[in-house]
């Protein structure tokens, strides 16, 4: 884990920081915003990932991929709420191995639908639109799928792995 | 009734979710809570916006197919929120907040019910139902989050 305990204690120090945790209602809110959020995101990206995986072929490939402007609403209410998070306890996630697992999975979610959109989605789209999808597309649903989980999964027991909380 | 949640909350069933030092008690627990919150929420949310009127290029019929994802999401969340009320029933069911929670988890799956049996019956006038159902799950949502702390 790179050390981030100077930067840490200084973020924490920040009146920011300061404000965030003084507040009795900035946390709870944000911890709302941050579960409809990764509803948003998870229910969409999911729906998008299984259609890639080859089930629900009524819809075509295109028609599945359109509510995902929504889906990156979703993730930038989380990403926002998440600084909030990381801006109030910042010396908390930066040395919890589980919050690193975390940001690896959000790494490998945001590599594998960049690999998609430019490397597979044109082959994908010029396919029968109702019919099953090419194994990599499979592929790509599947680590979509896996690594938003993971997400979630990290985000929620990283206050039951390691120190923190 | 208090004597009934406390029976519950000194249950074995209930120490082990409460007190037990393994990962797979407790944390695994409000984990899979989460997870079932993600896949409940966000089928709902596909649902609604398409009902809505974005994506029109999905079929509205094939929209029946998300409903046994959702339903399976609750089951998850049905079984882990009994286990996570049991392990605290006497400070859960004094709290307002959790009435609130599981009235608009109750309303909300009527809402779905309703939404998948129009949708059989090929009634495509649903938009009223897909505000219900987003505010409703929003609302379940912040009336969760407060019990941990109201």
């Amino acid at each position: 884990m790179p050390d981030l305990i100077p930067f840490a204690q200084w973020l924490r120090a920040t009146p920011a920081s300061e404000w965030i945790n003084s507040s009795t209602w900035v946390w709870p809110l944000c911890e709302s915003l941050h579960f409809m959020g990764l509803s948003v995101l998870i229910g969409i990206t999911g729906f998008f990932d299984l259609r890639l995986m080859g089930f629900f072929r009524r819809v075509s490939v295109e028609a599945a991929r359109a509510l995902m402007p929504f889906a990156l609403v979703g993730f930038a209410v989380n990403v926002a709420t998440g600084l909030v998070f990381l801006t109030g306890l910042p010396e908390q996630y930066v040395s919890n191995r589980v919050w690193w697992f975390k940001v690896a999975f959000l790494a490998l979610a945001g590599l594998n639908a960049g690999f998609y959109e430019t490397r597979l989605s044109a082959k994908v789209l010029a396919l029968d639109p109702h019919g099953d999808t090419p194994r990599a597309a499979k592929l790509v649903g599947f680590v979509s799928l896996v690594s938003w989980f993971a997400v979630l999964y990290c985000g929620r027991m990283l206050a039951f792995i390691g120190d923190a909380f | 009734m208090t004597d009934l949640f406390t029976s519950i909350e000194g249950s074995t069933l209930a120490a082990w979710v409460r007190e037990s030092p393994s990962i797979w008690a407790y944390a695994t627990i409000l984990t899979l809570h989460t997870v079932g919150l993600a896949i409940v929420v966000g089928a709902n949310v596909v649902v609604d916006l398409r009902l809505l009127g974005w994506a029109t290029a999905i079929p509205l019929t094939a929209l029946r197919a998300v409903f046994p994802i959702m339903w399976a999401g609750f089951a998850i969340n049905f079984a882990t929120g009994v286990l996570l009320f049991m392990a605290d029933a006497t400070t859960k069911s004094v709290q307002i907040v959790f009435y609130v929670k599981l009235t608009c988890i109750t309303l909300a799956l009527i809402v779905a019910r309703t939404i998948l049996k129009r949708l059989r019956q090929q009634d495509d006038r649903l938009r009223a139902f897909a505000i219900a159902s987003l505010f409703l799950w929003a609302g379940a949502i912040v009336a969760g989050r407060l019990m941990a702390y109201l």
